[in-house]
């Protein structure tokens, strides 16, 4: 991380795009408390990251990018557990409700899909109730039917007030979900706005008239066309 | 002291243990595999198979070969040199004595030659010293002197005890171990690798929670495992245990939370899968030797038995035989009360202390 500097609204989406090795997810990784700050400041909700660790994790929802649990455990079961470690009695059919997966409290998580492993991740970053939800790239690896169903599901979070951070290099994505969005690259932030002015700023004159720009030239004007590994 | 949330982890590694039918089924059998094992070897020593190459016409050579023949702790077989070289070299006989040829005058000391295999050095002494023996009676026998005095052994503490007897704690220490640093360190590595330890410390969770309860749920395991091998050793190999068995199953709690706590602290210090093996082989197998599972640490080399008495497996396997052989209490407080109060703060300490449950894989 390069001196990045940014925040995030209460009740919005915000979303941090950028190349591989950009630095999303120690980023993302540091507001979860996950990584160590070592020089500047974050907080959430008004509570200092690096000090109140313990704290902040009890206020947020973080979905990984692996997202791997317990073997011969039911979803039901990891649910109840994933309460107790916040000292909570969440009921774990309404959880799966909540991302359709009701039918699914009795299978193991090695019975999952790629769409439904996903919902049931978020289903686990839901258990203690959070404030801000933090996704990292949630729809990577899925279909555009688990993708739909999947962002679908980030908007009804958040319209009941979630805050919600997330990564993804799927521009749509981005465009379609995010309040704002914060383009990465090298460790620092080089872009930060709405996608609408963003595309007005980056892309407002599309290279042929009859192709409209979007968030994904605006993403490759500023990060560049090289592949990166 | 045990908090709820503890208590909870607890029985959901119990369940995921319980839940998986390979690994019971192989935990168990192990148990079975060991008495087996020590039930088919115990009873007498079997007679050294001992080759006999009379050069001798004498009848003094002719008597002398009778008489070892008799021996019990001899199996005789008689035979030509050549023949018997051969059996020897091929393993059917353990050892060889050759009569010479001027074995005929009871006055006249004469040499009678021993031949073994190298293969069996480690026997030689042995072979050698029990053959001296037989010989001197037999000598005796042929003399007509009576001996000048016999030798009874006697334990001070007038306890018949065998050598299974001293073994058994000594393996079960060894076996604890085992169990534990591979329920601890193997699977910490495990979740680890596969971002299930990242997952769960995102949550409020601290390291001394997720150990507390991967302490409470082996345990339960293997104190059932340990009662399987003791039950089984009790009936089967007639083990005689002097103290009493609460104090037998408070040892091994607390040998158990040692080794626990250090199998942790390996998990913790390796990065990989690949990784973990040697290291956990490095710190167990010198501890099989040194620790004195199999012979008393006093008849190491002396500059090493200060460092022996200090490892933990020695103050387990010196605390389990205790009970189980003096019948000392678990509440007798002696040098090794110290030993155990000591790994278990440093054990503790450092499996919390260096706890990783990031991926360090990269």
């Amino acid at each position: 991380m390069d001196g990045i500097s940014f925040s995030i609204k209460t009740g919005e989406i915000y979303g941090l795009l950028g190349p591989n090795g950009a630095g999303k997810t120690s980023t993302l990784e540091m507001l979860e408390g996950l990584n160590d700050i070592d020089g500047g400041s974050a907080s959430i909700d008004g509570l200092d990251v690096s000090s109140r660790t313990h704290e902040v994790k009890k206020i947020i929802g973080v979905q990984l990018q692996a997202n791997e649990y317990f073997d011969r455990m039911s979803l039901s079961e990891l649910l109840v557990l994933f309460g107790k470690l916040y000292a909570q009695s969440p009921n774990p059919i309404e959880l799966l409700k909540r991302v359709n997966l009701e039918d699914k409290a009795s299978a193991k998580p090695a019975e999952l899909s790629g769409g439904q492993k996903q919902r049931f991740s978020i289903a686990c970053a839901l258990v203690n109730d959070p404030k801000v939800l933090f996704l990292d790239e949630p729809t990577t690896g899925l279909d555009p039917q688990a993708k739909r169903n999947l962002w679908q599901l980030v908007r009804d979070l958040n319209d009941s007030g979630m805050t919600i951070v997330l990564t993804t290099h799927n521009m749509e994505e981005a465009e379609y979900l995010c309040d704002r969005i914060a383009i990465m690259d090298q460790g620092k932030i080089i872009a930060e706005d709405t996608p609408q002015n963003l595309i007005l700023e980056h892309a407002s004159e599309p290279p042929k008239a009859k192709l409209h720009g979007n968030i994904e030239d605006v993403f490759l004007a500023l990060t560049g066309h090289e592949l990166r590994d | 002291m045990i908090t709820p949330l503890q208590f909870h982890l607890a029985t959901v590694f119990l369940k995921i243990f319980l839940r998986d039918r390979q690994s019971i089924v192989f935990t168990l059998l192990f148990p079975l595999i060991f008495t087996g094992v020590f039930l088919f070897s115990d009873g007498e020593p079997d007679p050294i198979k001992l080759g006999l190459v009379n050069q001798s016409q004498s009848t003094l050579a002719a008597n002398f070969s009778d008489l070892v023949a008799q021996e019990p702790l001899f199996d005789v077989t008689e035979g030509t040199l050549v023949q018997l070289k051969q059996e020897l070299i091929n393993g059917d006989q353990t050892a060889l004595i050759v009569i010479p040829t001027n074995f005929e005058d009871a006055e006249e000391p004469s040499t009678i030659t021993l031949l073994l295999d190298a293969a069996q050095v480690r026997q030689a002494d042995a072979i050698a010293k029990t053959l001296n023996n037989s010989l001197i009676s037999i000598e005796r026998d042929i003399r007509e002197i009576e001996p000048m005095f016999s030798l009874e052994v006697e334990d001070v503490q007038a306890r018949p005890q065998r050598y299974i007897d001293f073994l058994l704690p000594g393996i079960l220490a060894y076996m604890l171990m085992n169990l534990c640093i591979a329920g601890s360190g193997f699977n910490v590595v495990e979740y680890r690798r596969r971002g299930i330890l990242k997952r769960l410390f995102v949550t409020p969770i601290q390291a001394k929670d997720f150990i507390v309860a991967i302490i409470l749920s082996r345990m339960v395991i293997i104190l059932t495992q340990i009662s399987v091998i003791l039950g089984l050793a009790l009936m089967l190999l007639e083990i005689k245990i002097a103290g009493s068995l609460l104090s037998l199953y408070g040892m091994v709690i607390l040998g158990t939370f040692i080794f626990l706590c250090i199998g942790f602290f390996l998990g913790s210090l390796a990065k990989t899968q690949e990784a973990i093996r040697p290291i956990v082989a490095l710190t167990t197998f010198p501890q099989l030797i040194l620790s004195g599972v199999f012979f008393p640490i006093t008849s190491l080399h002396e500059l090493l038995q200060p460092i022996a008495h200090a490892l933990p497996l020695s103050v387990v396997v010196a605390g389990l035989r205790g009970i189980s052989n003096d019948g000392t209490s678990l509440l007798t407080f002696n040098s090794t009360s110290i030993g155990l109060g000591i790994w278990m703060a440093i054990s503790f300490f450092v499996a919390v202390k260096y706890f990783v449950w990031k991926e360090v894989a990269n």
